[in-house]
């Protein structure tokens, strides 16, 4: 090969090919061979220190006795530590008394911000400001009641509050009627809001009753806010909520929440959402 | 001599899949873009389904690797291994076969991934009936370069076609063993694996995907284009030995690093973290050997904007090797799993070495197989510098967005509880998200100054009858 090489003085390997493409002869670089061995002893030992070649039955454990169950269990087991004298008070009071607490309060707030963000923020907003359809859980105005032991109740059970699809009970015009005296925060001005029976769920105040879960009319704060406020009322008067016999009825649930998180769990967020602002 | 090798070789397909690879790039950089700034402005759904995020992700991945990438393996393999064995393409009409089977299959991935035809396997989504067609079509281009080295007129293979072919039989092997399913309709079927070994078969062709598709395939490209266009010898040849057995038999055990702390048993992931570090030698030794291969001619990178592509892709080539290796480590990737770095890890390699080398050999083939000047030389450095600025931003951002999100979700405060919600996470990512979309609208900006210059190259070529004129220039060659 060596006779017709073309490129002579060359140290390359003879073999040519596509006109000129060819390799050298050259050793690996030296640092590169020392590194390539390195990797290798690398392995070897990590296999010695940790688990890694299976068998027939198991595999081998490495000495260092690490299991990736072990390390998880061994961090819960770290902050439970920090947890623990907290935790442990919490499971032994009811939410009004942690509420009382303060040195309690400020980490059930700490501890509870995370879950409110995962579980309550995708309906209620991050700091407790609502959304579309959903209502403000940082002012003082409440469907069911800011007290603290009625905040843990709608956690747990939930709520599912109904309204009377009115569209075929009321004609157009009163419909028309009452919604504007709604829209002016005073339902009892429109006489049919006593005749027609709204003061049975309303109150004959026209302020709700927080036994029902029903919304009080007289304040400027919307359960189902809309640009077209006039417009949103008046469908709320036609289908009602959560009325089974209307296909158009507002769907307005709150998810029982007993199954899902811990008593403690609930507890915390009840005092997180107490102390949002509004709690009584 | 080009004319020379017009006549002897099949350029015809070449042709044709060098240009659709540069179409593809931007096809799927154009997707790729749309969906960043979907995560970064979520309207951009417009509550259509066909266009959401999960539809056109892998309509993205499917476009880059497989379309772009694929055509771009196909026509640089046909071209290298038609030059390096001194013969033509053993089957002109398989060749054919595999550059239309391939074009359909392309097609097929367009239609039936916005309509939500998924098996849910990433990187390997295109439901069975497209599995067949990828298994087949992938194994006529196989068998073409097969034959090819087989009828060679050189004694010794070159070690292009050793990493091409190493590609080719161990893509065939994790494709079909992956794709294994049952069929319970024409567009729907049921993994055969379940559970924690599903999950185990999808990440060793996951993995796999990236260690001989990405790499083995990009680096027999290397090993053509990079001593072709520096015209000088590669740097060792028993570097080169060294490194591809070491690739050839490491990177088959890396998969379960990408399911540490799941699952899967603990000898499994710690081998794969184990491997993965004992892969960054193997694969610095094709970065070292290309660079070398430079030694005594690095001044041509100050007039060779097509070595600079082929050189900078080196460079990122070098450097994902060592960061991918890295996240593989159980402590790292307690921090790094499941964040953002993970994209930018990914694209590193995607955009800096994949692309770039690809694009590089891609500049190189077009004025030997098309016989003309390239109708811009400027054209080429404006997308060298839109491609490297697009990239760095792009993979900054991820960074950042990364450990960040990695640091929040694990960052606990004096009460031992977690500091941050899921959501303020999301919200301190979005910057990064906007940056990452302007990274990656910078790198297709230079893609389609590419498509641009290649289309106009080829309409030079067209209207000189160059090719035409090759052919017939036989005589006097």
């Amino acid at each position: 090969m060596a006779d017709n090489n073309p490129f002579p003085g060359e140290n390359n390997t003879g073999h040519i090919w596509d006109d000129d493409l060819r390799e050298l002869d050259n050793p690996p670089p030296r640092w590169w061979m020392i590194a390539f061995w390195a990797s290798i002893i690398w392995w070897v030992t990590y296999g010695i220190l940790y688990p890694m070649w299976p068998g027939m039955k198991g595999y081998t454990k490495g000495i260092m006795g690490w299991t990736q169950i072990k390390e998880y269990q061994e961090g819960v087991k770290e902050v439970e530590a920090v947890r623990a004298k907290y935790e442990e008070k919490i499971a032994a009071m009811s939410a009004k008394d942690i509420l009382a607490d303060e040195e309690l309060k400020s980490y059930t707030i700490a501890s509870a911000k995370v879950l409110f963000g995962d579980n309550c923020a995708a309906c209620h907003g991050g700091g407790g400001q609502g959304g579309p359809g959903f209502p403000v859980l940082a002012d003082d105005d409440w469907l069911y009641g800011g007290k603290i032991e009625t905040i843990v109740q709608t956690i747990t059970g939930g709520r599912k509050g109904v309204m009377t699809a009115h569209g075929k009970i009321l004609k157009p015009e009163e419909i028309d009627s009452l919604a504007k005296a709604v829209l002016d925060h005073k339902p009892t001005s429109d006489p049919n809001f006593t005749a027609k029976g709204c003061i049975a769920c309303h109150g004959p105040d026209g302020k709700g009753m927080q036994v029902l879960g029903s919304a009080n009319l007289t304040d400027a704060i919307w359960r189902f806010k809309e640009d077209d406020q006039l417009a949103s009322i008046k469908y709320t008067i036609t289908h009602g909520v959560n009325d089974a016999t209307d296909p158009k009825t507002r769907v307005a649930e709150m998810p029982a929440f007993g199954k899902r998180l811990s008593k403690d769990d609930i507890k915390k967020l009840a005092v997180y959402v107490h102390e949002l602002g509004g709690g009584q | 001599m080009e004319a020379a090798a017009e006549q002897k070789y099949n350029y015809d397909v070449v042709r044709w899949f060098t240009v659709m690879a540069v179409v593809y790039l931007v096809v799927g950089a154009t997707v790729g873009v749309y969906i960043a700034s979907e995560l970064a402005w979520p309207v951009l759904n417009f509550d259509i389904p066909y266009i959401t995020f999960g539809r056109l992700r892998p309509l993205h991945t499917n476009a880059v690797i497989f379309a772009f990438g694929g055509c771009a393996l196909m026509a640089t393999a046909f071209y290298s291994v038609q030059r390096t064995c001194g013969v033509r393409l053993w089957s002109d009409k398989l060749a054919w076969f595999t550059f239309w089977g391939w074009n359909l299959i392309i097609v097929s991935a367009v239609i039936t991934l916005p309509l939500g035809l998924t098996e849910s396997k990433e990187y390997a989504e295109l439901e069975w009936p497209i599995d067949i067609a990828i298994a087949v079509v992938w194994l006529s281009y196989m068998f073409n370069f097969v034959m090819t080295i087989a009828n060679r007129k050189t004694s010794h293979i070159y070690v292009s076609n050793w990493f091409f072919l190493g590609m080719m039989i161990m893509i065939t092997y994790l494709h079909v063993v992956n794709s294994l399913a049952i069929p319970v309709g024409m567009f729907k079927s049921y993994a055969l694996f379940s559970g924690v070994q599903d999950a185990m078969i999808q990440w060793w062709w996951g993995h796999n995907a990236v260690g001989f598709y990405l790499t083995a395939g990009f680096l027999g490209i290397m090993y053509y284009f990079v001593p072709k266009q520096a015209q000088r010898p590669v740097y060792s040849y028993r570097l080169s030995v060294i490194h591809f057995w070491a690739l050839m038999f490491g990177y088959v055990w890396l998969g379960a690093h990408h399911l540490q702390y799941t699952a899967l048993p603990d000898w499994t992931g710690s081998l794969g973290a184990a491997v993965s570090l004992a892969m960054i030698i193997p694969s610095w030794g094709g970065a070292v050997n290309g660079m070398m291969t430079l030694s005594g001619a690095w001044d041509k990178l100050r007039t060779d904007y097509i070595l600079r592509f082929l050189i900078i892709s080196l460079a990122f080539y070098a450097m994902s090797t060592f960061e991918g290796p890295v996240m593989s480590i159980k402590t790292v990737n307690a921090l790094s799993h499941y964040t953002d770095w993970t994209i930018g890890h990914v694209h590193s390699g995607a955009l800096g070495w994949v692309a770039m080398v690809a694009i590089g050999a891609i500049y190189h083939m077009m004025t030997r197989v098309f016989h003309v000047e390239l109708w811009s030389v400027k054209l080429v450095n404006a997308h060298f510098w839109t491609a490297t600025i697009g990239t760095v931003v792009y993979i900054v951002a991820m960074w950042v967005s990364g450990i960040m999100q990695g640091l929040m979700w694990r960052a606990y405060d004096e009460y031992g509880t977690l500091a941050y919600t899921f959501a303020e996470s999301v919200e301190a990512m979005h910057p990064y998200y906007a940056m990452r979309a302007v990274g990656g609208a910078i790198f297709l900006l230079g893609a389609v100054i590419m498509l641009f210059n290649i289309l106009m190259t080829v309409a030079k070529a067209s209207s000189e009858g160059s090719i035409q004129r090759a052919r017939t220039a036989a005589a006097t060659a």
